[in-house]
């Protein structure tokens, strides 16, 4: 069930310096600290806080070390600081893979390429699902069918991703036979 | 003299759809062989073929105007369905072009386009359609010009942008479709907007499409046939309404196979466009009944040996799988085993009574 045989899944790998670059943005979902691959010099580093921080952002360890209260916190905050960037940043994303392709959707749109953006796929393999049929984004799904939060359809996560919505496809699971729905398995913990 | 257009053709609820003998004849029957497996089928889109719907540039028939009545409906409930992304502008305006100089000079009994400089005027009788407008100026027109000229034309449409040694799907008007989603799709690679296609990967089909079709040249466009099957004459078999159209697969009985299943063929054919350098891809849709295609005997009998030799992969993905056994027995006793001609041209020029 994990393996569909769909082509359109991305491929990650491990995050390493890109040395063509000036400055370098690194930035998780998590609160662990940066790869070190990427290097200690100069290197930005942006993380989300575990919420059992309630909100309170203890200071940074060191230097270009920065904490976020939240995703949407840090995405709004990028947002901003790529829109102001000049050529030579290397930005440098890990997490799960809604988040990765949210940072590289936001870099996009603010003009960096797609050789000045690395991602790395860490933590919850939990899907964000769009339900094709009404266009809702279920989050976090760790299931083969989730209900739609929008239209109550039985959803079959399919393995097609889109990275422009961060977001796999849900598809009605008995929309030829209504009522027959499998049980769903526990598949992306 | 011109094409009769049929008045009153519905795809959807209440179906009512009829082909001409005609028709039925010009249809562009997939199987060339006995055999059917997944390959590049990629030949020029050169004038004349087995058929009459390989004669021109883009096939008009009897049902243009059901056909572009059912694109309106499609859209008014979810304008989604035509999408472009901005940097496509250019590959609007060449679409347009192409569209109208194509549709003018292949049936000027229908269509006219007149130019003085930039200021085009449009004629397009079937649709009472008369448009004076600048080309390169959007706001001259009622709509940005891929979809208005698209809404004029049957079967979908994509935009494919090419960059990076890739191609991207940025832009199409999808209301015809055997079942994916321009919504979701659209802005993903070659490969990626493939990825749900069974097989074809692992047999290296999609490297070699695309490498071939980066290299498509302006001027000489290639074409390719696809299939499928669906239940009752309706073209919007979309993702987005699959729970609408889905039940209709249970619905296959032995009584009523002949006229609820119809072999949807997708004349594909692909255009480089000369300002933007994005590749043009036509979806061009036709159904035909099984009643229909029996009347043709060498098709009847190639159906048949086609789908008894189907991988159960392809059935699976092209949804056949809850009523192919239904389609068998009603075409088995009428095939003989006797060999027939390779290639997709009907073998007859008359039909019998429908």
């Amino acid at each position: 069930m994990t393996d569909q045989g769909i082509k359109s899944r991305p491929i990650y790998a491990a995050l390493h310096r890109d040395s063509s670059g000036r400055r370098h943005l690194y930035i998780s979902a998590g609160s662990g600290p940066p790869p070190e691959a990427l290097g200690p010099d100069g290197l930005e580093s942006w993380a989300v806080a575990p919420t059992s921080c309630e909100g309170t952002l203890r200071r940074p360890d060191r230097a270009g070390e920065r904490r976020f209260r939240s995703t949407r916190q840090l995405m709004e905050t990028l947002e901003r600081r790529l829109a102001s960037e000049r050529m030579g940043l290397r930005l440098y994303a890990e997490g799960p893979e809604d988040f990765l392709w949210d940072v590289y959707g936001i870099a996009q749109a603010q003009g960096l390429g797609r050789q000045e953006v690395f991602l790395k796929q860490s933590g919850s393999l939990a899907r964000r699902v769009q339900c094709v049929h009404c266009k809702t984004f279920n989050e976090g799904v760790t299931t083969t069918i989730v209900r739609c939060a929008g239209c109550g359809a039985n959803l079959f996560v399919r393995d097609h991703f889109s990275r422009r919505l961060s977001a796999f496809q849900g598809v009605k699971v008995d929309a030829e036979q209504p009522g027959d729905v499998p049980q769903a398995e526990r598949a992306y913990p | 003299m011109g094409i009769q257009f049929r008045q009153d053709e519905r795809f959807r609820e209440s179906f009512s759809y009829f082909n001409s003998d005609a028709g039925v004849l010009r249809f562009p029957f997939p199987f060339g062989e006995d055999r059917y497996m997944y390959s590049v089928n990629i030949e020029p889109h050169t004038r004349g073929g087995p058929t009459p719907a390989f004669a021109h540039a883009f096939d008009i028939d009897e049902h243009y105007i059901a056909e572009c009545q059912e694109r309106a409906l499609v859209l008014a409930d979810d304008p989604g369905r035509c999408q472009v992304l901005p940097h496509m502008m250019p590959a609007q305006w060449d679409t347009l072009e192409l569209l109208m100089e194509s549709l003018s000079a292949d049936y000027p009994e229908h269509f006219s386009l007149t130019k003085d400089g930039d200021s085009w005027r449009w004629i397009n009788r079937p649709l009472g359609i008369d448009q004076s407008f600048v080309f390169g100026r959007p706001e001259t027109l009622p709509c940005e010009p891929f979809e208005y000229i698209t809404r004029q034309a049957q079967g979908d449409f994509t935009l494919q942008d090419q960059r990076d040694d890739n191609l991207f799907v940025d832009g199409g008007m999808v209301t015809t479709q055997a079942d994916w989603s321009l919504d979701f799709d659209i802005g993903m690679s070659f490969h990626e907007w493939h990825g749900p296609v069974p097989l074809a990967h692992d047999i290296g089909v999609f490297d070699r499409a695309l490498r071939f079709l980066l290299r498509l040249q302006y001027g000489h466009p290639v074409r390719r046939l696809n299939w499928t099957m669906t239940i009752n004459p309706r073209l919007d078999t979309s993702p987005e309404n699959y729970p609408d159209w889905g039940p209709d697969r249970t619905t296959v009985t032995p009584e009523n196979v002949a006229e609820k299943v119809h072999l949807r063929v997708e004349l594909q054919t692909l255009f480089r466009l000369p300002r933007s350098n994005a590749i043009l891809f036509g979806i061009r849709c036709y159904l035909l009944s099984l009643k229909d295609i029996e009347r043709v005997e060498k098709w009847r009998k190639r159906l048949h040996r086609v789908l008894t030799t189907l991988p159960p992969e392809l059935a699976e993905y092209k949804g056949l799988t809850r009523y192919r056994d239904t389609i068998l027995a009603h075409l088995a006793p009428h095939d003989d085993g006797a060999e027939l001609s390779l290639g997709i041209q009907p073998d007859q020029t008359v039909l019998p009574p429908a």
